[in-house]
C-alpha cells in the first residue's frame, strides 16, 4: 500500500496515487503525470517514482 | 506591515511581507504548523479487519486521511465539558466493505456532514475475495504539538527577500548566469551588463557570487521582508489557517494583559 502522506512534507500523495499509476501504464511520461498532479516537490515525486506496489 | 499576495492555488498561498521582523514572522510560522487545531481520526473501534493490514496500521492510516474541518461547530476535548466523548467536540465515521475491492477513503460514512475525508480517493486498505472490514472510527479536534495528524499545514515556511547587486566591475563573462541554478539572471543584449529577472526564486545560494572573478556580484538579503509560503492539507485553507494563528497568539498576548494588571491566576 502507497503511503497515506509523503514521508518528509505531510502531503497527501496517496491521493493520486491511483490516477498516477494509470496513466504511466497508459504510456505517458512520469515526469509529465506528476507536473500536473501538482506534485512539484521532490520529496513527494519519489513518493510515487520509488513505490512498489507489493500485494 | 504591508502584506502583497503573489500566488494562489487551491490550497497554497505565497506573499510578501514588509516591515516585519524576524521573531514575528516566525511565531506566525509556528503557530500555523503546530498550535491552530484541526479535525482527525483520534479512535479506532475496529469490528472486524480480514485485511493483511494489522489494526494499528489501518488505523495510523485512518488518523493521516485529512477532513474537512468547520471550527466554529467544535471544540477542543479538553474544554469540552463531556466525559469521553460527545456531538460537540468528536464525529463518528463508519467504514463497511466486503472484498474484493479496494477501500477508499471516500467510503467513509461521516456522521457529520461538515466533517469529511478532503480527498475520496485514499486507498485505506485492499481487500482479497470473501474478506470483511468493519470499523467505526472517531475524529476529534487536536493541535500539531500533540500529534502531525493535527498539523493542518504541510509547507509553512519564509525566506529572507534576496537583494542582488551588480557593480561596474562586472566584464559580462556570463558565468553568473550559467551557473545560478534558478535561472535569476539573464544577458540583456540592448543595454550590454547581466540583468535580475525573477529576484524572488533566489534561493541565495551565493552561486554566482562564489563563480565571480571580479567580485562584482552580490547576494544579500533584508532583513525586514520576508517570502511567505504556507500550503495545507485541505483541513483548512491557508487564509483560515493564518487566521487562526493570529488569534491563538492573540489569546496567549492576552493572557500577560491579564497578568499584569494583577489578575493573574494562581
Amino acid at each position: 500500500m502507497i503511503p497515506v502522506r509523503c514521508i518528509s512534507c505531510g502531503k497527501v500523495v496517496s491521493a493520486y496515487f491511483d490516477e498516477y499509476t494509470k496513466r504511466v501504464e497508459d504510456g505517458e511520461n512520469p515526469k509529465e503525470v506528476l507536473d500536473d498532479l501538482g506534485l512539484k516537490k521532490y520529496c513527494c515525486r519519489r513518493m510515487l517514482i520509488a513505490h512498489v506496489e507489493a500485494w | 506591515m504591508e502584506i502583497d499576495i503573489k500566488e494562489k492555488h487551491d490550497n497554497e498561498l505565497t506573499f510578501v511581507v514588509k516591515d516585519v521582523d524576524v521573531s514575528f514572522i516566525n511565531a506566525i510560522r509556528r503557530i500555523c504548523t503546530v498550535e491552530v487545531s484541526t479535525m482527525a481520526i483520534d479512535m479506532v473501534s475496529i469490528f472486524k479487519n480480514d485485511s493483511t493490514l494489522f489494526d494499528e496500521v489501518l488505523a495510523h492510516r485512518l488518523g493521516l486521511v485529512p477532513l474537512e474541518t468547520d471550527l466554529e461547530a467544535f471544540v477542543l476535548p479538553s474544554e469540552c465539558d463531556c466525559e469521553d466523548n460527545c456531538p460537540s467536540c468528536s464525529v463518528s465515521l463508519i467504514l463497511k466493505g466486503k472484498g474484493p475491492k479496494v477501500v477508499y477513503s471516500g467510503d467513509l460514512v461521516s456522521a457529520h456532514e461538515a466533517v469529511k475525508p478532503v480527498y475520496d480517493s485514499i486507498p485505506l486498505l485492499k481487500l482479497k475475495e470473501g474478506e470483511e472490514i468493519e470499523l467505526e472510527a472517531i475524529a476529534k479536534l487536536g493541535i500539531g504539538l500533540e500529534h502531525a495528524k493535527w498539523q493542518p499545514t504541510i509547507t509553512c515556511a519564509y525566506k529572507y527577500y534576496p537583494v542582488i547587486t551588480i557593480d561596474d566591475s562586472c566584464e559580462v563573462c556570463m558565468k553568473c548566469v550559467n551557473e545560478c541554478p534558478r535561472n535569476v539572471l539573464e544577458y540583456d543584449e540592448s543595454q550590454n551588463k547581466i540583468v535580475i529577472t525573477d529576484i524572488e526564486n533566489c534561493s541565495a545560494c551565493k552561486t554566482c557570487m562564489n563563480n565571480c572573478e571580479q567580485e562584482a556580484i552580490h547576494v544579500d538579503a533584508l532583513n525586514d521582508k520576508f517570502i511567505f509560503k504556507i500550503e495545507t492539507d485541505g483541513s483548512l485553507s491557508p487564509e483560515e489557517v493564518l487566521e487562526n494563528a493570529c488569534d491563538v497568539l492573540k489569546d496567549k498576548s492576552e493572557e500577560i494583559v491579564v497578568f499584569c494588571k494583577g489578575g493573574a491566576k494562581k
